[in-house]
């Protein structure tokens, strides 16, 4: 059974966030780029002839290494509370959504010939797992952005009362 | 209430080597006891028995009456100060102070109050943020006694924790544990061969050589009463004169110089008669007289006292701290009166006391 929080607690609670990280946003960040790479590495491995060899997977390649170093500088950032990072990590989660209806979606219904016979680009199993990594990925940064945003907005307000109080 | 009693501990290494002989201590309630000694004489390994870190071959150690002989260091409710610090370099001071607690799986409200406590009793808390290598030796130290501190232990233990500090920080942290000392009114083991160190922070202190308590008494006791030689050529900066003396009627005769006895002198050395002793004396216990009479080789001025450095006839060698700029040069002819005098018998190398 949880105890009830008194006011004590909650004080104590912000007050540590003076000297304690935000692992948990910054772990959500990792999270999201663990999530992501099982997707690319999931499409990227897949032996579909030339289907993929289209200037769409180089950008989608691009964006990964892009979105990759992003999500990690605001993982460093946010573990140190730095609201405007949440931006970044609200965008980077908006966007693994967006990409569900890229490259899934289109791959799900075409079809391609390999060594002269017709065959599903993205099998019904193979989708699911690519839009369940999106859509893990999407989660997790998303949450880290609410989460650090919220943390950070109590942590500053926190700040201003103690130097209220000190003054 | 923290009562410690180490009863008859010797430490016998699987080589067969013997670092402490018959080692007898009681420990009063907070109460800061200093184990100091040339280096290698047992004081670091009486220490460590003491935290569990080493076995103790022979004997009893008591926390409160209660037998910890085996019981595993973790489980001591003892924390233990290094020379070296030993913070984790990746973490920050708070998550260093906080570090056992977590282990511990304390509540983190609780680490936290705890850990702001103590970081306000050592001056700390604008450097919680900070890592170790962002701060100075003196702090590193005060971070260790934190995380010492956060634990609120039975027990504190000091392990030369000055020694890597510069001559003036050493001062300084040693006034801070002196305070520290007093607020928590804890019971604080402390370990160094630093004579000063010992006589500024101990309420007693024992004086070791060889694995061998030699003498355990406060301060004062061991400067004015040392017990035999080698505590009184320990304690004391310079350290104290000795020379080869034989008694004979009111007058000790030395090689190249003689001393009158004054009647309380004669009442101690009864039954010394025609015997060799040794007679120490202080630097401090010489003054300008009409005594031995000494050429200068060397004089040192310190501000508020001179050492000057001398040999008499007989190649008798006397340091002597007079008060005050003296100006002597070398070659210049300087005597000495002895305003106090100690007696150890030559054989025993034990105090001569009249009551004895």
């Amino acid at each position: 059974m949880s105890k009830v929080k008194t006011p004590e607690d909650k004080y104590i609670q912000r007050d540590r966030m003076r000297y304690i990280k935000n692992s948990a946003c910054s772990n959500l960040c990792y999270l999201g780029l663990l999530f992501d790479v099982f997707y690319f590495v999931l499409i990227y491995r897949q032996d579909v002839g030339t289907y993929y060899y289209t200037i769409q997977i180089g950008a989608s390649i691009i964006y990964n290494l892009v979105f990759m170093l992003a999500v990690f500088l605001a993982s460093e950032a946010v573990k140190n509370y730095k609201k405007n990072y949440s931006i970044v990590l609200l965008v980077a989660g908006a966007m693994q959504i967006v990409r569900m209806f890229v490259i899934p979606a289109a791959a799900h219904s075409a079809e391609t010939l390999v060594a002269g016979e017709e065959v599903m680009v993205m099998t019904d199993g193979t989708f699911t797992k690519a839009i369940v990594y999106l859509a893990v990925s999407a989660a997790a940064l998303l949450f880290s952005a609410v989460l650090n945003y919220i943390r950070c907005s109590a942590l500053e307000a926190h700040v201003k009362s103690l130097e209220n109080s000190k003054a | 209430m923290a009562e410690l009693s180490l009863q008859h501990i010797d430490k016998i290494y699987d080589n067969k080597v013997q670092a402490v002989f018959d080692f007898n201590l009681d420990v009063k309630d907070g109460e800061l006891i200093v184990l100091v000694g040339p280096s290698g004489c047992g004081k670091s390994t009486t220490l460590r028995m003491v935290a569990g870190l080493e076995d103790i071959s022979n004997g009893h150690l008591l926390l409160d009456g209660k037998e910890i002989t085996q019981t595993p260091a973790k489980d001591r409710d003892m924390a233990m100060v290094f020379q070296s610090y030993a913070l984790y370099g990746h973490m920050t001071i708070y998550e260093n102070m906080a570090f056992s607690l977590t282990l511990r799986k304390e509540n983190p409200n609780v680490i936290h109050k705890k850990v702001l406590a103590a970081a306000e009793i050592l001056g700390l808390t604008s450097q919680l943020n900070k890592k170790p290598a962002q701060l100075s030796g003196g702090q590193r130290q005060r971070v260790a006694m934190g995380r010492a501190i956060v634990r609120n232990p039975k027990v504190f233990l000091f392990d030369e924790p000055l020694s890597n500090l510069d001559a003036k920080l050493r001062g300084a942290t040693r006034r801070e544990i002196l305070l520290l000392h007093k607020r928590l009114q804890a019971t604080m083991l402390y370990v160094t061969h630093d004579q000063t160190e010992a006589l500024t922070l101990a309420d007693r202190i024992v004086c070791m050589s060889m694995g061998h308590v030699q003498q355990v008494g406060t301060p004062l006791e061991l400067y004015d009463s040392p017990n035999n030689v080698f505590v009184a050529s320990f304690i004391g900066l310079p350290p104290m004169n000795f020379y080869d003396v034989k008694v004979v009627g009111d007058q000790l005769q030395g090689n190249g110089f003689k001393v009158t006895l004054t009647p309380e002198d004669k009442m101690t050395l009864a039954g010394y008669e025609g015997k060799e002793i040794t007679l120490g004396v202080r630097p401090e216990n010489f003054i300008e007289g009409e005594g031995i009479k000494v050429s200068v080789t060397n004089n040192e001025n310190l501000g508020m006292n001179t050492l000057v450095y001398g040999t008499g006839e007989g190649g008798v060698k006397v340091t002597a701290k007079l008060k005050g700029w003296k100006n002597f040069k070398v070659g210049d002819t300087v005597s000495f009166d002895i305003v106090r005098k100690h007696f150890f018998d030559k054989e025993t190398t034990n105090a001569i006391r009249g009551d004895k």
